[in-house]
């Protein structure tokens, strides 16, 4: 009984420490959430003034609309070939941050990889802008090796788009490759080559494989944030851009239809979830393969 | 199946020596040992023989073909690591046919290979399991076997046993040397347990200091090492400094006569040695002699007076089973470590009890200097 009573005395103190951000937690996300899902049954007028009636109106419009759908379906699409791109171009980062010869050598790059977060989104959206510009500094420079005869349009397309979100993005695909080379033993390498594999085949054979549950987590967090970016696309993008983000932003803040931007927040939500949550499958299953 | 030839080879990192001038001669199908402290330079070479590393200077050839600048991939060698290093994500046959995919061999001929090496080391009910499926001796037979599964030129084991259980470690010893004998394979073991390396090898290089300070076959290493460091290294060992008596007379012809420095029979007369005569010790100036515990023989009657015995007493004892390991001190100074076997005291000698010790001249053993000492 009384280890029982030191017990409770014990989780009693620990709830006491974690209550502070569970009530930070709880009224500014949860009960938001809960009245964004109510919101997102109203039924409005044709003025967006809302009724007192409830209804699936809202989802309705958006699962039948072409536009709608069409615009889940691009910014599912962009969310992945945003993801794709980050992976495979964090790789050879995540392999030299980790086979970096020494520390020091190490540290550098590990500053240069965040210190993109160090500045704010904005502000590096903004520099894309300089660059991709029809008068930008990336036109400038074809212009004068008489690349091109007139300057492209690089700003304001889905290209930019995904430009700008692989640059934001890359650093959070980079750090869970990087983790999970790390915990590959190099001993396992020296096998792989004392059993005849070169470099090449061990690391398509043995360091590939080991690293899918990095490349998986950072997958999750690209593709996540990827979806849900609502300020990169809008300045490289333009707000005309079928993304959904966007089209919430739209709907709240020049249409003024609040239930039909709480469904498509709910939409977007749930995807994502779907998405990441069918990814946690795949590495859960991976994992237990590998660590029972 | 192929012999290894080291030829001068060193070793340095930095500014570190971690082996000087290295030769070596590894037989066709010899199980060779290479025994040493932790630093001693005994991985750096085995990693060389591997590939893992690039000697300094000097030569490595396994079966005759000058392999020192090789990748590891191209030397037809089998390596078992001290952590068994098995592919986490791939289960025992894959990890036992690994070797044998990447050559690209057919896949009836993989099969049966990896079933074969499988049986070698009894585990062909288990190709399905993952690794982590596998108690660490199941793991290293499976190391073991991915190995051998290649049929490579040499075997080279990195400690592959210090990670088991005593009794386990002793199982899979013989069944090491055991499997090594069937398949006739040039194996290099690398081990810093004197124990697992006289019972298994052929022969035995014993490193110290990045230097080979003894080459050969247990029997030798341990009766006859050729200076303290081996001798310290193998099992326990009482040293004695001792000088030569030219006035004294030994008891017969083929003995030298010798005073130890620092052991006294009574106080102020110095322990007197009777050694076999040999070239090592005609040089006439002071000399190391190595006198091994289980050498000498204890007894609670005295027996006779002159060289080779001591009246002592008990100073401590611990009791190991088979044997007691008694520190006797000798009336006069100096202690002498003792390994007496099980049934020679009915019940534990008492700390102060008296004891007569002898031994024989041939269990006196000069000791040469070190290599790389002067």
């Amino acid at each position: 009984m009384k280890t029982r009573g030191s017990k409770w005395r014990k989780s009693g103190f620990h709830w006491l420490l974690i209550s502070p951000s569970l009530l930070f937690l709880g009224l500014f996300l949860v009960v938001p959430f809960v009245l964004l899902a109510v919101l997102s049954f109203r039924d409005v007028d044709s003025l967006m003034n809302l009724l007192p009636t409830y209804s699936f109106a809202q989802y309705k419009e958006i699962f039948t609309s072409d536009i709608y759908l069409g615009t889940i379906g691009s910014t599912l699409w962009v969310a992945l070939v945003t993801t794709a791109i980050c992976i495979v171009l964090a790789y050879p980062a995540a392999y030299l941050l980790v086979r970096s010869p020494n520390r020091k050598l190490r540290t550098f790059f590990y500053i240069l990889l965040v210190s993109p977060l160090l500045t704010s989104v904005v502000i590096r959206t903004f520099a894309w802008i300089v660059l991709l510009a029809q008068n930008g500094l990336v036109n400038e420079f074809l212009l004068k090796l008489h690349l091109i005869d007139q300057p492209l349009s690089l700003l304001w397309n889905m290209k930019a788009v995904i430009i700008a979100y692989v640059q934001v993005m890359l650093p959070f695909a980079v750090m869970p490759i990087a983790t999970s080379l790390e915990d590959i033993r190099p001993n396992l390498r020296q096998a792989s080559m004392s059993l005849g594999a070169g470099r090449i085949r061990t690391f398509a054979r043995v360091t590939l494989p080991l690293t899918v549950p990095g490349m998986i987590s950072g997958a999750a967090i690209v593709f996540s944030l990827a979806a849900g970016s609502y300020i990169t696309p809008l300045l490289v993008g333009g707000r005309l851009q079928p993304l959904l983000p966007l089209a919430i932003y739209q709907q709240v803040m020049q249409i003024s239809n609040l239930p039909l931007a709480a469904a498509m927040s709910f939409t977007l939500l749930i995807l994502v979830a779907v998405v990441v949550g069918l990814l946690g499958l795949i590495m859960k299953r991976w994992e237990a393969k590998i660590n029972g | 199946m192929s012999g290894i030839r080291i030829q001068g080879v060193s070793k340095h990192f930095g500014d570190n020596v971690a082996l000087k001038r290295v030769d070596l001669e590894i037989r066709e199908g010899e199980f060779f040992s290479l025994l040493g402290p932790s630093g001693c330079g005994k991985t750096t070479l085995l990693n060389m023989i591997a590939g893992f590393l690039e000697p300094t200077a000097g030569e490595i050839a396994i079966g005759g073909r000058d392999v020192t600048w090789l990748p590891p991939y191209q030397r037809n060698i089998g390596m078992v690591f001290q952590n068994y290093a098995l592919f986490p994500h791939l289960n025992v046959f894959e990890n036992v046919a690994y070797g044998l995919k990447i050559r690209k061999k057919p896949r009836a001929e993989i099969r049966s290979r990896v079933e074969e090496s499988l049986a070698a080391v009894r585990l062909e009910s288990f190709a399905k399991r993952m690794p982590h499926q596998l108690s660490g001796g199941q793991q290293q037979r499976v190391a073991i076997a991915r190995a051998l599964a290649i049929q490579p030129a040499v075997l080279l084991l990195d400690e592959p046993l210090s990670n088991l259980d005593a009794k386990l470690r002793k199982e899979m010893q013989t069944e090491l040397k055991n499997l090594q004998r069937r398949v006739g394979i040039t194996t290099v073991l690398v081990t810093h347990d004197q124990e697992e390396a006289l019972s298994l090898s052929d022969r035995i290089g014993i490193l110290g200091g990045g230097e080979l300070q003894q080459l050969g076959t247990p029997l030798e290493v341990y009766r006859r090492p050729a200076n303290r460091f081996a001798a310290e290294f193998i099992g326990q060992v009482n040293l004695i400094e001792a000088r030569p008596l030219s006035d004294g007379q030994p008891a017969s012809p083929g003995l030298l006569l010798f005073a130890a420095e620092g052991f006294e029979t009574e106080p102020g007369k110095p322990l007197l040695l009777e050694a076999a005569n040999e070239p090592s010790l005609k040089r006439g100036g002071p000399v190391k002699l190595m006198l091994r515990p289980e050498r000498i023989r204890v007894s609670g009657e005295p027996r006779e007076r002159g060289a080779n015995c001591a009246r002592a007493r008990v100073a401590d004892v611990s009791y190991a089973g088979n044997a007691l390991r008694i520190t006797a001190k000798l009336e006069g100074s100096g202690e002498l470590v003792i390994h007496a076997p099980d049934p020679s005291f009915p019940d534990l000698p008492e700390p102060g009890q008296p004891l007569h010790l002898r031994w024989q001249p041939e269990d006196l053993i000069p000791l040469l200097p070190e290599a790389g000492r002067p």
